[in-house]
C-alpha cells in the first residue's frame, strides 16, 4: 500500500504544460527524493501534490484518498505538510510562534509537540524568542520544517530544503530529515544536492522535461554511470 | 504670544490630534498588511462611526436616558456605552461590507481593490450625507474649561486626557492583541507571509473578519474622540483626517501597526506645532510634506523592514 500515489498527472501553469503524465509513488516512512536539472518540473509537482495547482488530467491519492483538486488547507488537515523552497518562515515572529501557527488548527494541548521539535532541533529550543527573520539560512530551515511538523503529519513535501545552505549546514539538514523520518514520517525532497538526498533516500525518481525518466532504489541512481553523468555532476 | 511661547501649548493639542489619528492609523495599517491595499475609506468608516454614535446619543435621548457628565468630563456613562456599541455596530458594518466588496476581489491587484475602496469611500459618505444631511451635528454641546498643566505653560481639558487616555489603553489593547492570543499572532503571520498562512492551515477567512473588527471598531472609537475634540462632525469628517493618517502611516512604516501609532502622533505634533509658524491652513501641507520627505529619503519608514 503506498501513502502517496500520483497517476499519470499532467498539470502547470495555465495554458503552459509542465508536467506531463507523471507518475510517483512514497510508501509509508519512505524517504524519496526527486532529481533532475532545472526547469524539470520539480517545484510544480510537489505544487500540484499539494493542491496549489490543480491536475488538468490524472489522480493524486493520500491514503487511499483522492486529493486531486483538492485545496492545500483541506489536505493539510489529511496529515500531508508542505514546506516551500522560499518564504517558508514568517520573519517577523519568533521561533515559538511559527511553531503555534503549525498548530494554528489544532484544538488541543500542543506543548508537548512543541517540546519534540525542540529535541529535534535543540538550537530552536535555545532560540525560541528569537524573531526567525534575523536567524541564518539552517535555522530558518528547521523552523520551516519544525513548523510542518506540528500537525503530526504522515508525508513532508520538501522543496529544496538544502538550497543556498553552505555544505556543512546541507548535512546537518540532511540530518534533522533522517531524525525525523526516524519519527515515523514519510519525506518525498525535490534536490539539486542530489548526491546527498539520493544517500539517504528508499528511492528516487529522475524527472526530465516535465517526464518520468528513470526510478530506482537510491543506491541504484547513485550507482548509475548515466545518472551521474546526465544528473549528479559526473 | 511669540511663536515659540505657543509651543508647549501645541504639543497638547498635537497629541490629542495625533492620539485620534493614531487609532485610525492602526486599522489603515492592519488593512494594508494583511488585506494588501490603501483603504481610502478607512476615513469615512470613522465618520460612519462617530454617525452612529450620533444616532445612539440621539435614541438613548429619545428613550429618556438623561447622561450625566461623569465627574469633570464634558459626557456621561451614556455616551461611553454609545461609544462601545458604536465601535461594535461599525465593525459589524465593516464585516458585511467586506462580504459584499472586498472578497468578491481577494483575487484582484492592489489597485483594484484601492479603487473599489474609494467607491465604498463616496459610497459611505453620502449615505452619512443622505440621512444627516451635509450640516454639522453637536457632538457635545457643554462648555469646558481648559485648566493648566502643572510644571508647563499649557492648558488641557478633562476630555482631553480621556482622549488621550483612552488611546494609550486601546493601543496596549491591540498590543497585547497581536502578542498573546492566537488570532493576533495568525494576524502578524498572514501580515508577513499569506500564501504560507493558507498552506499551513492558517483559517485566513477569520484572520481577515477580525482584521475589519479591530480596524472598524477603532475607526468608530477615533471618529467619536474627533467628535468630542470638535464639538461637532460633519460627513466629511473622516476625508479631512485620511491624509494625515496616510501620511502618519507611511512615516511609521507601512504595514506595520506600531509604525503607524508613532508616525500618526508625529504627524498630529507636527501639524499643530506648525501653525505656531506657519498659517492653520497648511496643516494638510505639512502632513504631506513630511510624507514626501519620508518617501524619499527611508520609503520603508521609521520601523518598516525593508522589501
Amino acid at each position: 500500500m503506498s501513502l502517496l500515489k500520483v497517476d499519470g498527472v499532467t498539470s502547470g501553469y495555465g495554458d503552459m504544460e509542465v508536467l506531463h503524465t507523471v507518475s510517483l509513488e512514497v510508501g509509508p516512512q519512505e524517504i524519496v527524493t526527486i532529481i533532475g536539472p532545472n526547469g524539470a518540473g520539480k517545484s510544480t509537482l510537489m505544487k500540484t501534490i499539494f493542491g496549489l495547482l490543480a491536475p488538468s488530467v490524472g489522480t493524486i491519492r493520500f491514503n487511499e484518498q483522492n486529493i486531486t483538486g483538492l485545496s492545500p488547507d483541506r489536505i493539510v488537515r489529511l496529515g500531508m505538510a508542505y514546506v516551500p523552497q522560499v518564504e517558508n518562515i514568517f520573519p517577523s515572529l519568533t521561533v515559538q510562534e511559527n511553531l503555534e501557527m503549525g498548530a494554528f488548527i489544532r484544538t488541543d494541548d500542543f506543548s508537548d509537540r512543541i517540546d519534540e521539535i525542540y529535541s529535534l532541533f535543540p538550537v530552536l529550543r535555545r532560540r525560541r524568542t528569537q524573531r526567525v527573520g534575523k536567524m541564518s539560512g539552517g535555522e530558518r530551515q528547521m523552523v520551516a520544517m519544525g513548523r510542518a511538523l506540528m500537525l503530526d503529519p504522515t508525508l513532508i513535501l520538501l522543496d529544496e530544503p538544502s538550497a543556498a545552505l553552505a555544505p556543512k549546514l546541507a548535512m546537518e539538514i540532511f540530518e534533522r530529515i533522517t531524525a525525523i523520518n526516524e519519527t515515523g514520517v514519510a519525506i518525498l525532497i525535490v534536490e539539486q544536492n542530489a548526491k546527498e538526498s539520493l544517500r539517504l533516500s528508499t528511492r528516487g525518481y529522475v524527472l526530465a522535461a516535465g517526464s518520468n525518466r528513470f526510478t530506482d532504489t537510491g543506491r541504484s541512481l547513485l550507482e548509475n554511470e548515466e545518472i551521474g553523468r546526465l544528473y549528479l555532476g559526473g | 504670544m511669540s511663536a515659540i511661547t505657543q509651543i508647549p501649548q501645541l504639543l497638547v493639542y498635537g497629541i490629542v490630534s495625533g492620539s485620534i489619528l493614531a487609532l485610525g492609523g492602526i486599522g489603515v495599517s492592519l488593512t494594508y498588511s494583511i488585506l494588501g491595499f490603501s483603504n481610502f475609506a478607512h476615513g469615512d468608516i470613522m465618520a460612519l462611526g462617530a454617525y452612529i454614535g450620533l444616532g445612539l446619543l440621539g435614541l438613548f435621548t429619545a428613550v429618556g436616558l438623561a447622561d450625566t457628565p461623569l465627574g469633570p468630563l464634558s459626557f456621561g456613562p451614556g455616551f461611553i456605552l454609545a461609544m462601545v456599541l458604536a465601535a461594535g455596530l461599525t465593525a459589524a458594518a465593516m464585516i458585511i461590507i467586506d462580504r459584499l466588496l472586498f472578497r468578491k476581489l481577494r483575487h484582484a491587484g492592489p489597485i483594484i481593490l484601492m479603487m473599489a475602496s474609494i467607491g465604498l469611500a463616496l459610497g459611505l459618505r453620502n449615505v452619512i450625507q443622505f440621512f444627516w444631511g451635509p450640516q454639522p451635528h453637536y457632538y457635545i454641546a457643554r462648555i469646558q474649561v481648559a485648566v493648566p498643566i502643572p510644571g508647563i505653560d499649557a492648558r488641557i481639558k478633562s476630555d482631553e486626557v480621556f482622549i488621550i487616555v483612552l488611546a494609550i489603553v486601546l493601543v496596549a489593547g491591540v498590543h497585547a492583541f497581536l502578542r498573546y492570543t492566537k488570532m493576533g499572532k495568525a494576524m502578524r503571520a498572514m501580515a508577513d507571509n499569506a500564501a504560507l498562512a493558507r498552506v499551513t492551515g492558517i483559517n485566513t477567512d477569520r484572520v481577515i473578519a477580525w482584521t475589519w473588527v479591530i480596524g472598524g471598531g477603532l475607526a468608530a472609537v477615533a471618529g467619536i474622540l474627533a467628535g468630542v475634540e470638535n464639538k461637532f462632525i460633519t460627513p466629511q469628517l473622516g476625508w479631512q483626517m485620511l491624509l494625515s493618517i496616510f501620511a502618519g502611516v507611511i512615516l511609521g512604516g507601512i504595514g506595520n501597526p506600531y509604525g503607524a501609532i508613532i508616525g500618526c502622533v508625529i504627524i498630529g505634533i507636527s501639524e499643530e506645532v506648525s501653525t505656531a509658524f506657519i498659517s492653520t491652513g497648511y496643516k494638510p501641507a505639512v502632513a504631506f510634506v513630511i510624507m514626501i520627505l519620508m518617501l524619499l529619503v527611508r520609503p520603508t519608514g521609521i520601523l518598516g523592514r525593508k522589501a
